[in-house]
């Protein structure tokens, strides 16, 4: 959408531009130069949007990045580090012993894959669970509608630790007893439900964001060429939402796997999960086998992002 | 959009599934918190909802009021810190080519994937006395100090003659570092997604117009972009406000906040209507700053001669 | 799951604070009649290395091995009833706490010969006169570790952590709101169950004029923040400072000249347990003689069996770290539970003490 007519039209045709190649006002008189720093490039003048080349941006682009990164570099290079206490302060060798160990402790193992457990039930529960309130909020109007909308919404902003205390509440007053004697996956049933319960609603935000860029028309087209409900929604809006779909997966598969605070309140007898089980080694003691630990679910965490853009760009 | 008396049908099979499981498992767990928030122990282990506000008056104690000053300044501090360093990163991407995109947008959040604890921890060894940090600020301190003798003017008192390393762990500074820490990709994204959609053509005929860039920037994109900030923040700061573990670890036990209180309750002091009465009171906290959210959204959008950059 | 053997552990370590959940370790996958299993919660790092399986193999019970990290843990579980735990390994002070909320069962002590082991000191303790809900397990104190080439003179005194300048910026003081209250009184002179209003203002007095200078409130790791070198005096319990003292020999241990809080870890049995027989003879397994020096060997904590602790080392037998001298251990205390009310004051105060400067 751009401005239509003659302002449109002589601002495309008589801007100028300046040394450095950024368009300059044009109309009104006196041009305005920017006081931050402008990279040219060449004869390719940047747009008067092109934040990404201005350099003064991009250090602080670069900065921010730096920081975010630097600790998981220096966990990552820790996790070489030959020392069974200070771990992660004082270097005293290469070593790959601690990914052995890593491997080689039950206990993580057995946390491990409860966390995965979790994590793909809770992904699938919160994708559908995510896409019908995504579907609901976005096509249907109806009383008390914001209410709804901000009940939605709650769950992302409340701070963990009130979740997590009201979970484990309800949980000790209602829950099933017998849960902490079932077998695996059900002796994780609390877990799970805690999981969904915070994942779907970002889920939400992700699929209706999608949304936001499906013509309901049509949808409308093929219920007027005789699509039932069920048909619409299957062939036309789900191929459409698949990108906001894998996405919203991608996003509570994390969310659950990384999970601390409210799986710390309602985890049970039997049903550690991965940072549960990382928080209580690192009281323990921090030894470079929590690093390799880490390092190992981020590397498996970049993979599975890279396998969902993947699909994504295979998808149609 | 449809109103919800057309298609009954297709109205409850979408909502009913996401109403029942939110009533379920989040309105009536908060429930139960309010009624304990409102009862008292009546032995060590059992709670009986009396109705009291015992629990709430104590919340007027000024210790607690004190500490929830501290909290709420210390995760204002982070959240406009994030907005700061979040906005400039958010432009750089929305505006990179297409192709750089994605993976701009997922070096960003990568780091929030990593284990949280893990990242915590991390920080101790960059933020120590004898950290990363305080290496990279004492290799700094030594190269000016070399240059400032290069021209003599090492007398002049313009740098100090030794380098005395940051404290950041156990105090405040430390704290505020670990929240923008987690918080920053949380704050990104939105102020992307609003940059995303905005009609850049605006931004074109303020240029056009006469306005600078500074003043563009100022006058035209923020307020466009003010949706995107404003969830930032919200994002930002409220879970900020409930964080236990970062005070406890970077810290050091020292900078406690009001989620140190709360998390107490329930361990050792075991007083829980005391921990859901607090608790609550974040989550009050939460509702006042979306209803304002919401007010303030009903106010932008009655404002109709102003564009909102959106599409329709 | 795969079946699991219970791994082989470090040091046991007193973990407080907020770890949280238990790690179950299905054994093998014989029989799942309810006669042939018990289920053991226990700190963590706090059994020998095959005593598990020696108990197996002595009486054909499965082991299901679940660990916490806490007191007030275990007590959060349990309150709201017993999710399946027949043993389960509480502290002196909680014992009492969990006898007033009636959560445990009493012991049968026909069921459980091997209580002839158990040093008679042990026998009567005010916080379960006739150990009718438990069975002493371990023991230990709580002292200053400190680095040797860090100090002039070995630090004998609380006062040294509590109350002077000295050491300014190298402390570490637990995050443990009562033990280091009751502390705090001690270096004051008053016992430490000694909860009047007038010692607890004074006790919070003192550390709030003690807080700039200390470094950090450890959750636990009090002993690796000494051995990094961050601080230079660290209260911690005996164990956990003799692991340290293991890896670097500049660190000691030392007992304050005015005593310390003798604490004791028990077995008991938490009403509602499925298996009452079985936790029976598990405890009285763990009463061994050579069972209970295999674990005192392993853990290395002060045991309260005397046929073990015949059997034991001379090394460990004269370690003043872990069995403290005579004059110490006159003035040191065992902690009693101060009462629901108490608590509350306790927690208020050291709230105050938190959120100060």
């Amino acid at each position: 959408m751009t401005l239509p007519g003659r302002i449109g039209r002589t601002a495309r045709e008589g801007c100028r531009h300046d040394d450095d190649g950024m368009r300059v006002g044009v109309l009104g008189g006196e041009p305005t130069l920017a006081t931050v720093d402008v990279v040219s490039r060449g004869d390719n003048p940047a747009g008067p949007f092109d934040y990404s080349r201005k350099w003064s941006l991009r250090l602080v682009f670069l900065l921010g990045t730096v920081f975010l990164y630097v600790p998981i570099v220096v966990l990552i290079v820790f996790s070489f580090n030959d020392s069974r206490r200070g771990g992660n302060v004082i270097w005293k060798g290469f070593t790959t012993k601690y990914y052995g160990k890593a491997f080689g402790n039950e206990e993580l193992m057995i946390a491990f894959g409860n966390s995965l457990t979790i994590a793909v039930l809770s992904t699938v529960a919160s994708v559908v669970l995510g896409t019908l309130a995504a579907v609901f909020l976005w096509r249907f109007r109806f009383p008390l509608k914001s209410a709804v909308e901000g009940l939605v919404t709650l769950p992302i902003v409340i701070p963990e630790i009130c979740m997590g205390v009201a979970l484990a509440m309800f949980f000790s007053r209602f829950g099933w007893q017998g849960v902490g004697d079932a077998i695996w996956p059900f002796n994780l049933t609390n877990i799970v439900i805690a999981h969904i319960t915070f994942s779907f609603p970002f889920a939400a935000m992700v699929i209706r964001t999608r949304l936001a860029s499906f013509n309901p028309e049509t949808a409308e087209a093929a219920r007027d060429l005789g699509a039932s409900e069920w048909r619409a929604f299957r062939d036309v809006l789900i191929p459409h939402l698949r990108p906001g779909i894998v996405a919203a997966a991608l996003l509570s598969f994390t969310l659950s796997l990384d999970d601390f605070v409210v799986t710390f309140f309602t985890s049970g007898p039997g049903t550690v999960t991965f940072p549960v089980k990382i928080y209580s080694m690192v009281r323990f003691s921090v030894t470079p086998e929590i690093n390799a630990a880490s390092t190992v679910l981020i590397l498996m965490t970049l993979v599975l992002t890279f396998l969902a853009l993947r699909y994504q760009r295979i998808a149609p | 959009m449809d109103d919800a008396r057309r298609r009954p049908l297709a109205f409850a099979a979408f909502g009913l599934p996401v109403l029942l499981w939110l009533g379920l498992f989040f309105v009536v767990p908060l429930g139960i918190v309010f009624l304990y928030s409102v009862g008292e122990n009546v032995s060590i282990t059992r709670i009986e909802t009396t109705w009291t506000l015992d629990n709430y008056a104590r919340i007027t104690d000024p210790v607690i009021l004190g500490l929830l000053w501290r909290s709420l300044w210390l995760a204002g501090v982070a959240t406009l810190i994030c907005l700061v360093v979040g906005l400039p990163m958010a432009l750089v991407i929305a505006t990179s080519s297409p192709g750089a995109k994605p993976w701009l947008l997922l070096a960003i959040m990568l780091p929030f994937w990593t284990n949280l604890l893990i990242r915590t921890y991390a920080l101790l060894n960059i933020l120590g006395t004898r950290g990363r940090l305080n290496d990279a600020l004492g290799w700094l301190h030594a190269r000016a100090r070399a240059l400032l003798e290069m021209f003599g003017l090492d007398g002049l008192g313009l740098l100090a003659e030794r380098f005395v390393p940051l404290t950041m762990l156990g105090t405040p500074s430390g704290v505020i570092y670990g929240i923008v820490y987690v918080s920053l990709p949380f704050a990104i994204l939105p102020i992307y997604s609003s940059l995303e959609r905005m009609d850049k053509s605006l931004l074109e005929a303020s240029l056009d117009l006469g306005a600078g860039q500074w003043t563009t920037v100022r006058r035209v994109l923020v307020p466009l972009a003010l949706p995107g900030i404003l969830t930032a923040a919200l994002i930002t700061f409220i879970p900020a406000l409930g964080q236990f573990l970062t005070p406890d670890l970077l810290g050091r036990g020292q900078v406690d906040m009001i989620a140190n209180v709360i998390e107490r309750q329930f361990k050792k002091a075991n007083d829980w209507p005391f921990g859901s009465a607090l608790s609550l009171l974040l989550l009050y906290v939460t509702f006042i700053l979306l209803a304002l959210r919401a007010f303030g959204d009903a106010a932008r959008a009655n404002r109709p001669d102003r564009a909102r950059g959106l599409p329709a | 799951m795969n079946r699991q053997r219970h791994p082989a552990h470090g040091r046991r370590r007193f973990l407080m604070g907020a770890a949280a959940a238990g790690i179950s370790l299905k054994l093998p996958a014989g029989a799942f009649a309810a006669d042939g299993e018990v289920n053991f919660y226990n700190w963590d790092t706090y059994i020998g290395e095959t005593t598990l399986e020696e108990f197996e193999a002595a009486t054909g019970i499965e082991v299901q091995y679940d660990l916490f990290a806490d007191n007030a843990e275990l007590f959060a579980k349990l309150r709201g009833g017993n999710p399946g735990y027949d043993v389960i390994v509480p502290s002196n002070d909680y014992v009492e706490q969990m006898r007033m909320a009636d959560l445990l069962l009493p012991l049968d002590h026909a069921k459980i010969p091997n209580i002839e082991n158990v040093d008679p000191l042990f026998m009567d303790p005010a916080f379960d006169p006739g150990r009718t809900f438990s069975l002493p397990y371990m023991w230990g104190t709580i002292g200053i570790g400190y680095r040797k080439s860090a100090v002039d003179a070995a630090p004998d005194s609380w006062s040294d952590l509590l109350a002077s300048d000295r050491y300014a910026g190298r402390i570490a003081l637990m995050s443990e709101p009562t033990t280091v209250l009751q502390l705090a009184m001690k270096t004051r002179g008053h016992s430490l169950n000694d909860w009047t209003d007038e010692n607890l203002a004074e006790a919070e007095a003192l550390l709030i004029a003690q807080k700039p200078r200390i470094t950090a409130f450890a959750p636990d790791n009090g002993q690796d923040l000494l051995l990094a070198g961050e601080v230079d005096l660290a209260m911690e319990w005996n164990g956990d400072i003799l692991q340290v003292m293991e890896e670097d020999d500049d660190i000691g241990y030392v007992l304050p000249k005015e005593g310390s809080i003798v604490w004791e870890d028990t077995l008991a049995i938490p009403v509602g347990a499925k298996n009452v027989e079985n936790a029976h003879a598990l405890i009285d397994f763990l009463l061994g003689a050579e069972v209970g020096a295999g674990i005192a060997d392993y853990v290395q904590y002060a045991t309260p069996n005397a046929a073990a602790k015949a059997l034991m080392s001379e090394e460990y037998r004269t370690n003043p770290a872990i069995y403290p001298s005579e004059a110490a251990m006159e003035a040191s205390e065992t902690s009693v539970f101060p009462g629901q009310e108490r608590m509350r004051a306790i927690d208020e105060a050291w709230t105050r003490v938190k959120a100060a400067g």
